[in-house]
């Protein structure tokens, strides 16, 4: 293992802290601080990954994951990118897309095969036979993988979501992005930071050269970082990508968890009112031979390997650069011990003088207008070949590491996702944006800025824009900054595109999908003339990178094959997500989330089984068998006791309370007396019933009324909604969750209620469908119907949801000399449905309407003037004897009933089971189905369709309803 | 989501807590001389602008009130006051 420095002030890595990880199969030791990349390339290793298609081996290149070059699996996890992600003890580290190893794969080879697979070359020749394509298809997906995700894994790790609100959102932590935050936060604003990477500073942050005074520009970014950590009203997020930028500046990212944190993940979504963009620049790839052989890498990525990693990338490096951090990243590598022999510039000129004294004070050769041409070494670099721009004269050079960068592409991702567009500026050679997005700025180095202070000043002036976007800051502090940018450098020049001049068979374009010059080409020949065009046939570009190595190469070189005079090119569009986001991290937190009704903890310890029921947990079974039997025949014979608390439950008053229940309700609930329940159903406009439930008059313009579970969270909206034109004036109180609701039922009831309350329980003193108000033990405030969903004497008492606790156990103690029991919503399902008792939902289905279901009677012809919602409808569909019926069925010859859901067939489908069951009451089995009208008489006889029933029909007939009890004596004895 | 919707109670917040209710029509129809013709119309039909439309909305969780708001069908942007049809 290489020896690491441990005196740079910019280093991230804690040398004395060793950390163990498997790297094929072998434990090797990384030092903490290290990216999985970093540590492995400590430890000698020089090929991560094989590419895609040819094979090639592929090294270590940019550091901030714009190529698949390093990719890796970790823990089961595939395509991994090993340079951005921090090695964790223990971690297992694979190589993908190999077939032996990454320093010897087998399938090397196809690196010589290219010219027998040129670009489009699955569409030409992958058409016919077409037979073949099986066979094709199988080889060729196990040739080009990257990675591969065992079907059964799991993702380990803890995903989280948070959404915060900003005045100003700053994307990128470096120092315009800090200067920005900073002037905003100066305004008083809430301003939210957010930073790839897990520190502040950019770009400056590992450089060691002088900012300005004898300050190093780390020193400078530590400063900044220091000032920004200190303000409170910036809220700042490190490690922290962004991942997209929508309108009404909705920005989204995810941050990587600390080990402090609590999450592995979180994914953020800020609502910002004002966004400032100063995510900087990424490296531009220079486009020679072999540009993608390991050993060669970007400056930025050589730079950082040693100033924040302390190692260096090799023993000799060549230069070939276009740029001033060029110049600064070979005079660092040579006074940490590099030898440098040669720096290729392609510039001819422009270099910053100080640099240039730099680099010929320390005896570099320096090349002006040259570039290299060609890496020679058949898995690492060996040589390089060097040539003057115009090809006249060439060098060769040996090394171990070829540092190529052509320029800088500015990070305008956040921007152009936002619909921002693009147009190519002559001066900085940027696609830089025009017509920003409203309310959002950019800032800083993507604007062409290279000067540090200029840098600043841009940040600072955008911060203030974003300020003034809050309507937080003067026209005067505007101008006073925009000044204040007129006495400092504008946007450096950048450097055109150049290319050696070779075919360009081995030149990527684009690493991931192993795009070559020389398939760009053959694309634009075949009339693909346009990135967007180019992109697809030839593949450039739609890799993992999603367009971080090609993006600015591609309309730079098609313009320049094409030979325009005027680069209209525009770059191919960049969509969300701008970072490769883990679905674990969008799915966020577990989201079974669910209410419990009061009697929630005691119905568990009776031993209750609970069910997701809409947005509650209901107890379904008392018991293990799931045909309740021992619950229903307790309920028939004795007394059970049911919790009815998930019954939507609310108070409608004010002067035009009656108004809005007549709109929304089809029945003419002005005739109800105080006193008497009233039974009635909502419809839709279409006349589909979607609610049924009772109503109670409980003074002057003042009703209690209940809906069905699944309605509760809806009937506010709704009446709301039906009544917007009107103005009337009512209060409306959801009180569902306030309420609990106990239905005592069975013939023993109210000998059971007796014992509870004071006041006169007989059939007299409290018929069948009326209403009481009580009090129990002076305390409970009970609401208390008669009612009969089950079919037997059943009382519902609404009471306040702090006192149910206290009533269920009254009502036990007194009900067990009377054998009183749980029961569950199953058993109430087949109790009502003995009676022939709906449940919407159940018996109907979206287009079942109130007749279909035979509840026309609800309905009040006479009721006019009220534009009650779904009478229109329902007057239309009276005459309509096409719709499916509600009807009774028994089952032939005492035979098992069908699955609930079961078709009713006879040459095609003519209708479905609602509900069927083997009625312990009656002694066979009983069941209600919707079938079409002409199927509805008495008698009919039905054939059941189900599941897996390999064309075994079962058989019933249509009978009478209800099943049980037809007179209805037992439910208002 | 990035829609941003403003309700007059609670200002400016976003997509996710608001239910849509549909193009804004006018009044329920009077019941007398109801064709069901003119009933589905209303019910049904809509003119799916694109442009500046006014539509109905629910702060479902927030203050559970029904308002309209002007939006434009294809930037998804709230309009503060209605524009005439380009």
């Amino acid at each position: 293992m290489m020896n690491r420095f441990n005196h740079l002030p910019t280093l991230k890595i804690d040398t004395s802290d060793k950390i163990p990880f498997t790297y094929k199969g072998k434990t090797y030791y990384g030092t903490k601080g290290d990216t999985i990349a970093t540590a492995l390339y400590a430890n000698g290793v020089r090929i991560y990954a094989r590419s895609l298609k040819y094979h090639r081996p592929r090294g270590l290149y940019s550091m901030d994951g714009e190529c698949s070059n390093t990719m890796m699996e970790v823990n089961g996890i595939p395509n991994v990118r090993t340079e951005t992600t921090f090695l964790k003890p223990g971690m297992v580290v694979k190589e993908q897309n190999v077939k032996g190893s990454a320093e010897n794969d087998f399938l090397g080879f196809i690196d010589k095969m290219d010219w027998a697979m040129p670009a489009g070359f699955y569409y030409d020749t992958m058409h016919k036979p077409a037979k073949i394509w099986p066979v094709a298809m199988k080889q060729i997906r196990k040739a080009a993988g990257i990675g591969k995700l065992s079907p059964d894994h799991h993702m380990p790790g803890k995903y989280d979501e948070i959404f915060p609100t900003c005045d100003v959102c700053v994307i990128g932590g470096g120092p315009a992005g800090m200067t920005a935050a900073l002037a905003a936060a100066q305004k008083g604003l809430r301003v939210i930071l957010m930073e790839a990477r897990p520190w502040l500073g950019g770009h400056f942050e590992y450089r060691t050269s002088e900012y300005i005074d004898r300050q190093t520009h780390h020193e400078r970014a530590v400063q900044l970082a220091k000032e920004v950590e200190k303000t409170e009203n910036i809220r700042l997020f490190t490690h922290t990508a962004n991942v997209g930028a929508y309108n009404n500046n909705l920005i989204t990212g995810f941050q990587i968890g600390k080990e402090s944190d609590v999450f592995t993940e979180r994914y953020i979504e800020i609502r910002a009112n004002s966004v400032v963009v100063a995510t900087g620049c990424i490296e531009r790839p220079l486009l020679f031979e072999n540009n993608e052989r390991p050993g060669v890498m970007q400056a930025g990525c050589a730079l950082r390997l040693a100033n924040t990693y302390g190692m260096l990338p090799g023993k000799t490096a060549v230069f070939s650069i276009g740029h001033d951090l060029g110049l600064e990243t070979a005079v660092s590598l040579h006074d940490l011990g590099m030898s440098v022999p040669v720096i290729a510039d392609i510039r001819e000129d422009g270099q910053d003088p100080a640099l240039l004294k730099a680099v010929l004070d320390r005896k570099i050769t320096i090349l002006k207008g040259w570039v290299a041409t060609e890496a020679h070494g058949g898995k690492q670099v060996k040589k390089v070949t060097v040539k003057s721009v115009d090809a006249t004269v060439s060098k060769t050079y040996d090394c171990d590491v070829l540092v190529a960068s052509a320029g800088f592409t500015p990070l305008t991702g956040p921007l152009v996702v936002n619909q921002a567009k693009l147009t190519y500026d002559n001066h900085t050679n940027f696609f830089l944006p025009t017509d920003l997005p409203k309310k959002m700025y950019a800032a800083g180095r993507l604007l062409g800025f290279e000067n540090a202070k200029s840098i600043e000043a841009s940040g600072h002036l955008a911060g203030l824009k974003a300020a003034y976007g809050c309507e937080n800051c003067s026209i005067a502090d505007l101008g006073e900054a925009k000044k204040a940018m007129e006495n400092l450098p504008g946007p450096a020049r950048g450097t055109k595109l150049v290319t050696a001049p070779v075919k360009g068979r081995k030149t990527f374009i684009c690493f991931d999908e192993d795009t070559s010059i020389k398939n760009i080409k053959q694309s634009i020949d075949k009339g693909f003339d346009v990135p967007e065009l180019i992109k697809r046939f030839s593949g450039a570009g739609l890799g993992p990178g999603q367009g971080g190595i090609p993006g600015h190469n591609l309309p730079l070189f098609t313009a320049k094959y094409q030979a325009l005079p005027d680069i209209k090119i525009r770059p191919t569009t960049v969509r969300p997500p701008l970072v490769p986001t883990l679905i674990a991290t969008y799915a966020g937190t577990n989201h079974t989330m669910f209410k419990r009704t009061p009697m929630d903890e005691m119905q568990r310890k009776d031993g209750g089984i609970f069910r997701n029921i809409g947005v509650w947990q209901r107890a379904r079974y008392f018991s293990k068998d799931f045909t309740c039997k021992a619950e229903i025949e307790n309920v028939r014979n004795n007394v059970g006791m049911l919790d009815g608390s998930t019954l939507g439950k609310f108070r409608i008053h004010g002067p035009d309370a009656l108004n809005a229940l007549q709109r929304v309700y089809v029945s003419d609930l002005s005739k109800i007396k105080e006193g008497r329940v009233k039974y009635t159903a909502m419809c839709n406009d279409d006349g589909c019933v979607i609610d049924d439930g009772v109503v109670v008059k409980l003074g002057e313009n003042d009703y209690y009324f209940s809906t069905s579970t699944g309605r509760a969270g809806q009937t506010i909206e709704w009446i709301r909604y039906h009544t917007r034109y009107d103005n009337w004036n009512f209060a409306l109180v959801n009180l569902t969750d306030a309420m609990g609701v106990i239905n005592l039922s069975g013939p023993n009831a109210r000998k059971v209620l007796e014992k509870v309350v004071d006041i006169d329980v007989s059939n007299e003193g409290f018929g069948f469908s009326e209403y009481k108000e009580f009090t129990i033990a002076d305390t409970i405030p009970v609401k208390a119907m008669r009612l009969g969903f089950v079919g037997e004497l059943s009382y519902e008492l609404h009471v306040p949801a702090s006192y149910m606790k206290t009533l269920w156990l009254m009502l036990n103690e007194a009900g067990k000399e009377f054998k009183i029991q749980n029961f569950g919503v199953e058993a109430q399902n087949v109790l009502r449905m003995e009676k022939c008792h709906v449940i919407l939902g159940q018996e109907s289905e979206q287009r079942t309407n109130l007749l279909d279901i035979g509840m026309g009677f609800l309905w009040s012809r006479k009721k006019t003037g009220y534009k009650t919602v779904g009478v229109a409808a329902l007057a239309q569909a009276e005459n309509d004897n096409t719709r499916l019926k509600l009807v009774g069925l028994k089952m032939e010859n005492n035979g098992r009933a069908p699955k609930d859901g079961a078709l009713i067939v006879d040459d095609r489908v003519r209708g479905h089971v609602c509900t069927a069951r083997n009625s312990f009451s009656l002694n066979e089995a009983v069941g209600m189905a919707l079938v079409e009208g002409d199927m509805s008489k008495i008698g009919t006889r039905l054939a059941f369709y189900e599941d897996e029933c390999k064309g075994e029909l079962i058989y019933g007939t249509v009978v009478e309803t209800p099943f049980y009890d037809p007179e209805g004596k037992r439910m208002k004895m | 989501m990035a829609l941003t919707i403003t309700c007059p109670i609670c200002g400016k917040r976003n997509g996710y807590e608001f239910r849509y209710g549909g193009e804004e029509k006018g009044p329920r129809p009077d019941e007398k001389d109801l064709t069901p013709e003119s009933w589905c119309d209303y019910v049904h039909m809509n003119k799916c602008v694109a442009g500046v439309q006014q539509e109905w909305w629910f702060h479902r969780d927030g203050c559970g009130s029904w308002f309209t708001i002007f939006r434009d069908t294809t930037t998804n942007l709230e309009k503060e006051t209605p524009e005439a049809k380009e």
